[in-house]
């Protein structure tokens, strides 16, 4: 189904114009049509459960119709979707009703990552995606090819921009780099480790979402806590248990719950984590290959002259273990829907080193001075959630109940957690890099080339005008939108005056 | 209250006062062009008149629901809308500045929620200069300046009479460098 070259010589210096449009892999089809099925399960659900009445030959026709109709979409835009690969670019021809033409020239993209999913594994294929760094998103994909295809595109693309020309058949540069050692790996069980300090409560959360939507098998009244109080006070068998034995239950339950959020944890982390491997590559360009994950296997390549800042994240236990997580920040944001590419999820300071080594960017010197900010971060929050607390605990302890007196309690350990911040949060200056620690239980350290600054704000809300404070933001090609790289709580004056040592006009 | 204002410069007589005190409050950077504060309200207007419709048909319902005397909620609407409308203006557009540097483009704004930007000229991708229709009729433009950070992604300056902001973009292009990030 080879479609006839268009007369396009004219557009380009394609030393080989005449190479062939090609289509993707025909079990693509069923690999989309799965994902586009399994996404509309519930919408099967719902006719069988109310359209027909729980008939099962009308639901099992219907069925059938959507499956039919899936495919034949699937199988109509997969005819429609062809690239070409020229000698300095790559051609996609795409879409049903809007056609679209896009030429992606091999200089401006930065690699070429292959992910695989558990279904495309299965079936030999892999998605080819390249990654142009322009911020937010890739800037074409081929979904889905064969894994010695997909391989062998990444590796043209690669040999072009290491100046080697493009020769169809050359040996792929992968060979030479499964001999030499990665720069860090994971084996299964620093995962394990990794995994523990994930603590994560999402099975609990979903066991939850599923016992609410199926509150129709549960006896009256699960969610309530009061009917709970008056079962177990009416028990008379837990009344006769003795007080240890109560004190033992609750602690039971308290362990189980962490039980789940640790089990989950180490379930999410090994499904992400699984066989992690960087290595330091040189195809092209130098940069990071990362390989990891279960189910989904994707295998991408981050340029070290892309990295704009590195972020070293820790928390209070992680720390008094030794465990760090290394991140880069580049304007290409990682796949799995992080806004930071993580280089070492799980690793002690000595396997940071060298993997920050080959970056340009510097490790913090042994006598950096680190500064505070002004008190004003935590005493005027610290006001603020107390008056908060006062007005809520008041208003509910009159009205309600007098047990929520005691919920100005609360202030003391809010008001105790916004002072560590405020210890946590400090910045460090050197001729070329600026260093910035901010946070008590997640915390983070930001290391910025002074040159990767694109621009710096000084911003005053209304509460920072009558105490001269001001937040200074800086904005770096990369992260998150949301919460930018920011020193909160500044002195005015200083801030003015970092902010001249940082953009010198 | 469309000043008609043909020259570039900003120092015609009747509004130096105007602008020397807005350079106290913009710590004596270069202050929009004057038509501006027509146009910021010149919006506020529109918006207190979307605030005053929706004041009076609040304001019937909750009659005929629960019967209270009338006068409240169209009573605060309307000193919001004379606020919005005589007050506010003049301090937002007091508060706005600009600065021109040899090497770097700095921007003031805001009236409760002050920004103070610096955007490098090497840093930046590309430059836009915008008018919409309001902006048209008074006469002024927008400068949008589009940098490779995430955050501050595209920093604007509305309010420039439009020859100064084409000006501005013919010097800031020269300083475009290739690919700073």
């Amino acid at each position: 189904m080879n479609e006839a070259i268009p007369a396009t010589d004219q557009q380009g210096d394609a030393v080989d114009s005449e190479s062939p449009f090609q289509h993707l892999h025909p079990l693509s089809i069923i690999l989309k049509s799965v994902s586009l099925l399994g996404r509309n399960i519930i919408l099967i659900g719902v006719l069988y459960f109310s359209l027909f009445d729980q008939n099962l030959f009308y639901t099992g026709l219907a069925a059938l119709a959507i499956i039919a109709v899936v495919f034949g979409i699937t199988a109509l835009v997969w005819s429609r979707f062809t690239y070409q690969v020229e000698a300095k670019e790559i051609r996609i021809k795409s879409g049903l009703l809007n056609r679209n033409n896009r030429s992606i020239p091999f200089d401006r993209i930065q690699d070429v990552s292959l992910e695989q999913k558990l279904l495309s594994r299965l079936l030999g294929l892999t998605t080819v995606r390249f990654e142009t760094g322009s911020g937010g998103g890739e800037d074409g994909a081929l979904d889905a090819l064969k894994l010695a295809d997909g391989e062998t595109l990444r590796d043209i693309i690669r040999d072009y921009k290491s100046g080697a020309v493009a020769v169809e058949g050359s040996p792929s540069a992968a060979l030479q780099e499964e001999e030499s050692a990665p720069i860090f790996a994971m084996d299964n069980r620093r995962i394990l480790v990794a995994g523990i300090f994930n603590f994560s409560f999402i099975l609990l959360a979903i066991i939850g979402t599923i016992a609410q939507n199926l509150d129709f098998l549960l006896p009256e009244g699960f969610f309530d806590p009061r009917t709970w109080i008056e079962t177990i006070s009416q028990q008379d068998s837990i009344n006769g248990l003795s007080m240890a034995a109560r004190i033992g239950g609750i602690v039971a339950a308290i362990a189980s719950l962490i039980a789940v959020g640790v089990v989950s944890g180490i379930i999410r982390t090994f499904i992400r984590e699984y066989g992690f491997r960087l290595d330091r590559v040189d195809t092209g360009q130098p940069g990071f290959r990362r390989r990891r994950g279960l189910f989904t296997l994707t295998d991408m390549v981050m340029p070290i002259h892309r990295v704009q800042a590195a972020i070293i994240s820790t928390g209070p236990i992680r720390q008094s273990f030794g465990w760090y997580h290394l991140k880069f920040q580049s304007l290409a944001g990682d796949q799995s829907g992080e806004t930071d590419h993580s280089a070492a999820p799980c690793a002690k300071p000595d396997e940071i080193d060298p993997i920050i080594a080959e970056t340009q960017v510097e490790q913090l010197p042994q006598d950096a001075e680190f500064n505070h900010v002004n008190h004003a971060f935590w005493w005027r929050d610290s006001v603020i959630i107390w008056l908060v607390l006062k007005i809520t605990a008041l208003g509910l302890g009159f009205f309600v109940h007098t047990g929520f007196f005691a919920l100005i309690l609360l202030a003391i350990p809010l008001i105790a957690i916004q002072y560590l911040n405020w210890q946590h949060h400090q910045y460090a200056l050197t001729e070329t890099q600026i260093f910035v620690r901010s946070g008590w239980w997640k915390r983070k350290l930001t290391m910025l080339p002074r040159r990767k600054i694109q621009t710096v704000d000084i911003s005053q809300s209304p509460l920072d005008h009558p105490l001269d404070l001001a937040t200074l933001t800086i904005g770096i090609a990369g992260g998150s939108a949301l919460a930018p790289l920011r020193i909160m709580d500044f002195d005015a004056e200083k801030a003015l005056s970092l902010r001249r040592q940082l953009l010198p006009s | 209250m469309v000043e008609a204002i043909s020259s570039t410069s900003l120092e015609t007589p009747d509004l130096s006062t105007e602008i020397d005190e807005s350079r106290l409050y913009n710590q004596g950077l270069t202050p929009l062009h004057p038509p501006q504060k027509s146009l910021i309200r010149l919006r506020a207007a529109i918006r207190a008149g979307f605030l005053l419709i929706l004041a009076v048909v609040g304001e019937y319902f909750l009659q005929r629901e629960l019967a209270l005397p009338g006068g409240y909620i169209v009573g605060v609407a309307v000193l919001i809308a004379l606020a919005l409308v005589f007050i506010l203006p003049h301090r937002i557009y007091r508060r706005w500045g600009y600065d021109m540097g040899t090497e770097q483009l700095r921007v003031l704004r805001g009236f409760m929620w002050r920004t103070d930007t610096i955007v490098p000229f090497n840093r930046i991708q590309h430059i836009d200069v915008a008018q919409g229709p309001l902006q048209r009729f008074f006469g002024l433009s927008t400068l949008i300046v589009h940098t490779a950070g995430t955050h501050n992604s595209i920093v604007t300056l509305p309010g420039l009479a439009t020859a100064d902001a084409e000006d501005m973009r013919e010097v800031i292009k020269g300083h475009i460098r290739q690919d700073m990030i």
